[in-house]
């Protein structure tokens, strides 16, 4: 942010000794994160400062606009829209390429999908959360509430009926329910026929009719108390001895508590072998990449990766596309409901498996053949020292044009470079090896020793499936070589 | 300015935002419309989206909690209340709630209150609300706006919403230039800069940089050109709807003898099919080489894989399978679909029907033309509806000619049985007294320019009589990319961002009473000449629909300008 033209905006004379940094307001020095909510800031902010003022820093602001402007769409632009335009434009080009001319047709109107952001939008979470969170709170309170008094009310609940009453009464006072004359809730009277009940949790006054019951085990389940206790419940016969007597309002809240937990923690079989689908094909990405990379080093003629290389990878890649193709399987064939919904899910999930296979594993280019690839090396290599050649000859014109003046020494110079460039190789890695003897009359030439450590390495990392690791190593492996040839023609010389 | 890049960029948001795990996508009947325009299926699997399912009908009660679920839906009173029964009773175990258009702060507080088990993840306002049916070119499936030749108020709703949503998936905030003396453009345009006002904040966006023009809002009348609705067309896209119909990108092939089972239904997306994305302004006649090409690669494709003898060619073979499934499956239905258009030519005689058609849009010949449609009319091979179009046509064309004889063209369709109700009703939604501008090229000796420059095209020939026309739309986007002064026909409603004289960066036609697939591609010729343009309507019309939104438009009016013809007329159709 070193050379940010805002920084310049600040006043001398109120600045303190505080470097600030980032797209200040040059009045109330706050940072506004980004140009669009400075401008803005600014304009809403301090319109009214004096006017001489303003027209300095509008100056100041247009400039600098100007300058910065350019650069941060392009950056947005390009981070928004650099999937889709990448997508589409490979295949329509050579549509829109050879009849452009023709203005009435064939010009694919869907290579321009580049270059365009995401529409306006706005975003009521804020308000949303402002409506809700208080009343969620409220209820979490209650809830709470409710469950510790659960929890007191359950721990030693004697089962004779006239005991446990005086139990229930003594954890939650009852309300006194002799000025009632209505049931509160479907506003009934109550006579000898319809009595009055408590609810066992708030101690309010209910009809039967109204009353709600929570089954004992579940109660306890809410409780998070152990079902050790369970066994005396059972012989608890009457199911209104089995349950406790609720209102609504409690009942609810216990009811909603449960769910939420039960959506937080809701992991069935399905999800479980559904995540580990997403987990293969996220790792195979970097082998798909991989292998597109061998097969056109191949394809190139290079030399770096070999046949057998890029035949493992798509072995790899061929058995984590046969386990997916298995997990998927799996799916299918958890119970579900015939005709429901899970029945869709699940054979959605098992297409796209499909289709993933098909469309990113299965139509991977094929390998070029063994004669095939000596072929394109062969021509490669011709090409080279094609290349060779000329360059040698158009360097031996320039040296003798320029007068003989550069002397053999900066080969030297580059030797030792690349050299060194070995060597931190051997500690990027961090694997072990032996500290090649550094001497310089020793007989074995440490480069070649380096070689062959690097070979080893090549090895072992081709055993990994490591290419990322083994594409370095062997243009390391490559400098190497030149060097340690390049010395030998030196020392001939 | 890419209409269908706008939609896929805001569905992409939603699924990303809600992050990774399994998706079922909630809608309603029209943004279920919108998405299926712009995401095939196999595109919604890849984004882990799974289930869909619509709010407003067939809800099925089994809970899936391991679910999350993205909302889509316009913010319809009904659909409020439909999600907020969702909510109170969720099945899924997070909501992301995103509503196409502007909603009412009232009805998210509404929502919050309903949101007891704290599911809501996000609440957002996405703006897309429309259909897009290429990238040039949109549409709100509003078959009919008009009644008594006034807006229906819901369409006049659904315009406002569906225009804002334009607006602000583009980032815009136009200039606003409506049809002067067009009732319906001017309420419309009213309504829209009311809305951007209100919505001031939206609207802010950063404009001119490099202090360019602001982009136009062009608020047209389709009654002002009824001619190019009702002529024939000829390229791919604009034939195919006009003989096949096509809605929401598909086709409906399964009331033709003939077709295989497979292509019941035929699904045409510029986007997912690359043949017709480059193909679909192409000329019929072109489109028949180009599918040849096609039918010959395929079949060397085909040959190739014919003789797999080694284990090497089975292989190959295998690998590039798929390939060659989904290539034969493009070049089976674009031969399908050609096949039947070909065939509904022949058979409707609609090379004869056409030239006559443009020669009547075209070129004022009156008695030759006369002649020739009173043949054609009688002619048995040529349909009852071709032949009350040539009778419509002559009769928009020489409804003040001194020798029209509307009358007993009439007579001749009544005869042959055919609705001789639709000609005074097209004379009375677009007659003469409604039209403005010079539709017909009616060229008068005192405007000199116009008069050289018809000479020079008379002079020039045309290349091909069946596609001589160019619709009014063409002369009015030259008018307004050339600087002229849009001010007597094009009145500006908020004439403070009037530049002077200066052509816009972007503009927006919307038709009011349906554009056309011509004038799609009249727009993407435009686009291809370095201007930003985006085409939209009520809806997409070919003739029989429009001939249908004519219809309705003029029911319960009093015919003022038809008097003689009525006497031709179905009584019952009166």
């Amino acid at each position: 942010m070193s050379s940010n033209p805002f920084e310049s905006e600040e006043e001398p004379s109120t600045a303190s000794d505080e470097i600030l940094e980032g797209f200040l307001c040059p009045i109330c020095r706050a940072d506004l994160k980004s140009i669009d909510f400075l401008t803005e800031h600014f304009a809403r902010q301090h319109a009214e400062e004096e006017d001489a003022l303003k027209s300095v820093f509008k100056d100041i602001f247009t400039k600098a606009k100007k300058k910065i402007l350019n650069n941060f769409e392009d950056d947005r632009e390009r981070a928004v829209a650099g999937a889709p335009a990448a997508s589409s434009n490979a295949g329509a080009g050579a549509a829109a390429g050879s009849k452009a001319s023709n203005a009435r047709t064939r010009f694919n109107v869907y290579n321009f999908m580049s270059r365009q952001t995401v529409g306006a939008e706005r975003s009521y979470l804020e308000y949303f959360q402002t409506v809700r969170n208080p009343r969620l709170e409220r209820y979490a309170s209650e809830t709470n509430k409710l469950i510790i008094r659960l929890h007191r009310l359950l721990k030693d609940l004697p089962m004779d009926a006239v005991q446990r009453k005086q139990h229930e009464q003594q954890t939650v006072p009852w309300l006194d329910g002799s000025s009632v004359k209505l049931c509160p809730n479907c506003a009934k009277s109550f006579h000898i026929a319809r009595r009055q009940h408590h609810c066992r949790l708030c101690g309010g006054i209910m009809c039967h009719d109204c009353s709600r019951f929570l089954p004992l085990e579940n109660a306890m389940q809410l409780a998070s108390l152990s079902a050790i206790r369970s066994e005396p419940l059972h012989q608890l016969q009457q199911h209104e001895d089995r349950a406790i007597r609720l209102c609504q309002h409690c009942l609810w809240l216990l009811d909603t508590r449960q769910d939420m937990q039960e959506s937080r923690t809701c992991r069935p079989l399905l999800a479980q072998v559904y995540e580990q689908i997403r987990q293969l094909q996220q790792d195979v990405t970097p082998d798909l990449e991989m292998y597109q990379k061998i097969v056109n080093s191949l394809h190139e003629g290079e030399t770096i990766f070999t046949l057998a290389d890029a035949g493992a990878l798509r072995g790899k890649i061929g058995q984590v596309a046969e386990q997916i193709d298995l997990r998927s399987k799996r799916i299918l064939t958890i119970h579900s409901e015939p005709g429901s919904r899970e029945e869709a899910l699940k054979k959605a999930i098992r297409l796209s498996c499909v289709q993933a296979i098909k469309e990113r594993m299965l139509s991977l280019p094929p390998l070029p053949d063994e004669a095939l690839i000596r072929q394109i090396q062969e021509r490669k290599r011709m090409e080279t020292e094609q290349r060779i050649l000329t360059e040698q000859r158009m360097a031996m014109e320039a040296y003798e044009r320029a007068g003989h003046t550069v002397g053999p020494s900066t080969i030297a110079d580059q030797s030792s470079g690349s050299f060194a460039q070995g060597s931190d190789l051997q500690s990027l890695n961090n694997w072990s090896a032996p500290q090649a003897a550094n001497t310089k009359f020793s007989v074995d030439d440490p480069l070649i020793e380096q070689i062959n450590i690097i070979k080893g390495y090549i090895k072992q990392a081709r055993q990994d499936m490591n290419f990322d690791v083994v594409e370095t190593l062997e243009l390391n492996l490559r400098e190497l070589q030149r060097e340690v040839y390049e010395r030998q023609r030196n020392s001939q010389t | 300015m890419n209409l269908i890049s706008g939609i896929k960029l805001y569905i992409e948001k939603m699924c990303s935002e809600s992050g990774p795990g399994m998706k079922i996508l909630l809608l309603d009947k029209e943004t279920t419309s919108i998405i299926s325009m712009a995401f095939s299926q196999s595109d919604m699997l890849q984004r882990e989206v799974y289930l869909f399912e619509r709010l407003d009908s067939g809800r099925s009660n089994e809970r899936l909690k391991y679910l999350k679920c993205i909302v889509f839906i316009r913010p319809t009173k009904q659909n409020i209340q439909l999600l907020a029964t969702e909510l109170r009773n969720p099945k899924y175990s997070a909501y992301f709630i995103y509503f196409s258009n502007i909603i009412p702060r009232t009805d998210i507080k509404y929502l919050a209150e309903c949101d007891e088990s704290e599911s809501v993840r996000e609440v957002k306002e996405l703006y897309a609300d429309y259909l897009c049916v290429n990238p040039n070119l949109f549409s709100l499936s509003l078959p009919n706006c008009m009644t008594n030749l006034n807006w229906l108020p819901d369409a006049l709703t659904r315009s406002v919403q569906g225009i804002t949503a334009v607006l602000l998936s583009l980032k815009l905030n136009p200039v606003i230039r409506y049809r002067a003396g067009s009732q319906v453009a001017q309420l419309l345009a009213k309504l829209i800069y009311d809305q951007t006002t209100k919505e001031s904040a939206l609207f802010d966006f950063r404009s001119n940089v490099d202090g360019a023009a602001p982009p136009l809002l062009l608020l047209l009348d389709r009654r002002d050109d009824p001619v190019t609705p009702l002529l024939h067309q000829w390229s791919y896209q604009a034939m195919v709807h006009e003989l096949l119909q096509i809605r929401n990108n598909r086709v409906d092939l399964s009331e033709r003898p003939n077709v295989p089972k497979e292509f019941k239904e035929v699904v045409l997306s510029g986007d997912q099919d690359e043949f017709y994305g480059s193909n679909m302004y192409a000329n019929y006649g072109e489109i028949g080489s180009t599918i040849k090409q096609l039918m010959d690669e395929f079949q060397r494709k085909a040959n190739d894989h014919k003789k797999v003898e080694s284990i090497a060619d089975m292989k190959n073979f295998i690998e590039s399978y798929p390939q060659f499934k989904k290539m034969s499956g493009t070049v089976q239905k674009h031969l399908c679909v050609i096949g039947e258009l070909s065939g509904l030519t022949t058979k409707r005689n609609l090379f004869e029907v056409s030239e006559l058609e443009q020669e009547i849009a075209c070129k004022a010949e009156h008695s030759a033309q006369l002649q020739r449609i009173k043949k054609l009319i009688a002619d048995e091979r040529v349909s009852i509806d071709d032949a009350v179009k040539l009778v419509t046509l002559y009769a928009l064309r020489y409804e003040r000619h001194a020798n029209c004889d509307t009358s007993g063209l009439l007579q001749i369709i009544k005869m042959r049985g055919g609705n001789t109700q639709i000609v005074p009703a097209l004379i009375e939604y677009a007659g003469t007294h409604v039209r403005q501008g010079d539709l017909f090229n009616m060229v008068r000796i005192t405007d000199a320019v116009k008069l050289t420059r018809h000479l020079i095209k008379g002079l020039k020939g045309v290349e091909n009589v069946f596609t001589q026309h160019t619709p009014l739309l063409k002369e009015t986007l030259d008018d307004i990319f050339k600087g002229r002064d849009l001010e007597p026909q094009y009145p500006a409603i908020n004439s403070e961002l009037v530049p002077f004289r200066r052509p816009p960066q972007e503009l927006v036609v919307f038709i009011i009473g349906g554009a056309t697939y011509e004038e799609a591609l009249t727009v993407h010729q435009l686009n291809n000449a370095g201007h930003k343009v985006i085409l939209g309507g009520t809806t997409i019309h070919n003739s029989q629909s429009f001939i249908s939104e004519a219809l309705m438009a003029t029911t319960g009016t009093q015919f003022k300008h038809t008097k003689s013809m009525l006497k031709y007329c179905n009584p019952d159709n009166l």
